[in-house]
């Protein structure tokens, strides 16, 4: 039966600094706001009691700017999920983020919820985690002694758990660059469209003349974390890409992976399926590569 | 807990008024303004039925503090008809059949009108995977569809 919310302390800082020193001062028992999605259904079912809800919407120097750099782009961590979604830069340059947001059915969730507040949640099911490790994304925290820039590869440590101090806060999403001849895929296994993924796969392929230049290969809901799949990587970096080669890689994945059996799937069907989908996103990136 | 003044406007109305800052959106609009038409069914974002448009898009009212609000412009289903002319997608569900027991009626009438309003001429297709994000147990979804349909062509 849903409930009220049990009562906290409401803080609406104007900057950063404000931010990070109301989140030093309540320690673990301050959670941030940015859109709800995930926070608040988890409070009413009392999976938490924050005691100090610290709303990030209204500070100075947060955005939901999603833009060009000189070092390819950057995503303001305000900016909604369908905001990146029906971005024309994103659809463009990082189409792998556009084809795993576009994955997610319901246009409340995303309009509403933000890409970083995905990645704080720290699921493994996540579908936008998966599309940054390929895209080698980092993130930027800024905590009270200044800010750090983290590899997204390097931000999980476990189911809900992520490198991220209690007083740091997520400002932006950077995405590097992306060079030549470069393609994107994203694929994933659902019971049905609305539930979350049973297991997902994204890619980006660089190639040049045949010959795979540079690749990343991330899979979800396989593992405690989302994964980055090096031995598969291995398998096609500076080889010349043709059918059993990415059969080969696809293998590597599913040996590389330590799924679990819950209510939406057995361990071993995530492993063989890991294959199907591995294949699949490196198809899709070999195509989009000639684009 | 402290009181915490909220400005805003719904369906176009100012509002200034008291709200303890654990009150979700949903729960200012039915228990403080009395605009019961907004429901609350799953309460964690599965089934839609407590949408409303901020700022002209779709969003779950259940899952948002009131106080993430302020200075915002809320439509519930109560927003919809003016001067009491019912508003064409309200007609286009009469029209259709397209409401049963009617509990997922406000949060549809809604996607469809953020749809109708990106695009005014939406496929089968995209009527459907915009109203993804909504659970109808009654209907089936094709006379929602028509509906959607019908007042896209009114």
């Amino acid at each position: 039966m849903f409930r009220t919310l049990k009562p906290f302390e409401y803080l609406e800082p104007k900057s950063l600094e404000e931010a990070t020193g109301a989140l030093s001062k309540c320690g673990t028992e301050a959670k941030v706001y940015a859109a709800g999605v995930d926070l608040v259904p988890r409070m009413r079912k009392r999976i938490i009691a924050p005691k100090c809800i610290v709303n990030l919407q209204r500070i100075d120097e947060m955005d939901d700017v999603i833009a060009s750099n000189k070092d390819g782009a950057r995503i303001g961590a305000l900016a909604s999920l369908r905001s990146i979604e029906l971005s024309a830069l994103i659809k463009e340059r990082y189409f792998v983020l556009h084809e795993a947001i576009a994955s997610i059915a319901s246009i409340q969730v995303k309009t509403q919820g933000t890409a970083v507040g995905n990645l704080c949640v720290a699921t493994p099911a996540s579908d936008v985690a998966p599309a940054l490790f390929v895209l080698d994304a980092k993130i930027k925290a800024v905590g009270p002694s200044g800010e750090r820039l983290i590899p997204i590869d390097e931000f999980y440590l476990g189911v809900g758990k992520t490198v991220l101090g209690p007083n740091e806060i997520i400002t932006e999403i950077l995405l590097p660059k992306a060079p030549a001849n470069t393609g994107g895929g994203f694929a994933k296994l659902v019971r049905t469209v609305s539930d979350i993924a049973k297991v997902n796969a994204a890619a980006e392929l660089t190639m040049e003349k045949g010959v795979c230049k540079e690749v990343r290969i991330a899979v979800g809901s396989v593992a405690p974390t989302v994964l980055r799949m090096k031995k598969a990587e291995d398998v096609l970096r500076g080889n010349k890409i043709d059918q059993n080669l990415i059969e080969k890689a696809a293998s590597a994945a599913a040996d590389a992976v330590k799924p679990i059996t819950d209510i939406r799937s057995t361990a071993e069907y995530r492993k063989d399926t890991t294959k199907v989908l591995v294949k699949r996103v490196l198809e899709k990136a070999l195509e989009r590569t000639k684009a | 807990m402290k009181k915490e003044i909220l400005n805003f406007k719904v369906n176009g109305t100012p509002y200034e008024i008291e709200v303890e800052p654990q009150m979700t959106l949903n729960e200012v609009l039915r228990e403080q303004l009395n605009l019961t038409g907004t429901k609350i069914s799953c309460a964690e974002g599965e089934c839609g039925a407590c949408t409303v448009l901020v700022d002209g898009k779709p969003e779950l009212s259940c899952s948002m503090l009131a106080l993430a609000a302020r200075d915002k412009d809320i439509t519930t289903i109560e927003g919809l008809a003016k001067d009491g002319e019912l508003h064409k997608i309200q007609k286009g569900f009469i029209e259709k059949g397209a409401i049963q027991c009617g509990f997922c009626s406000p949060g549809m009438m809604l996607m469809i009108k953020a749809l109708l309003d990106e695009n005014p001429n939406p496929t089968k297709e995209e009527i459907t995977a915009y109203i993804a994000g909504n659970l109808c147990r009654c209907t089936g979804y094709v006379k929602i569809i028509d509906a959607a349909k019908a007042a896209a062509e009114a």
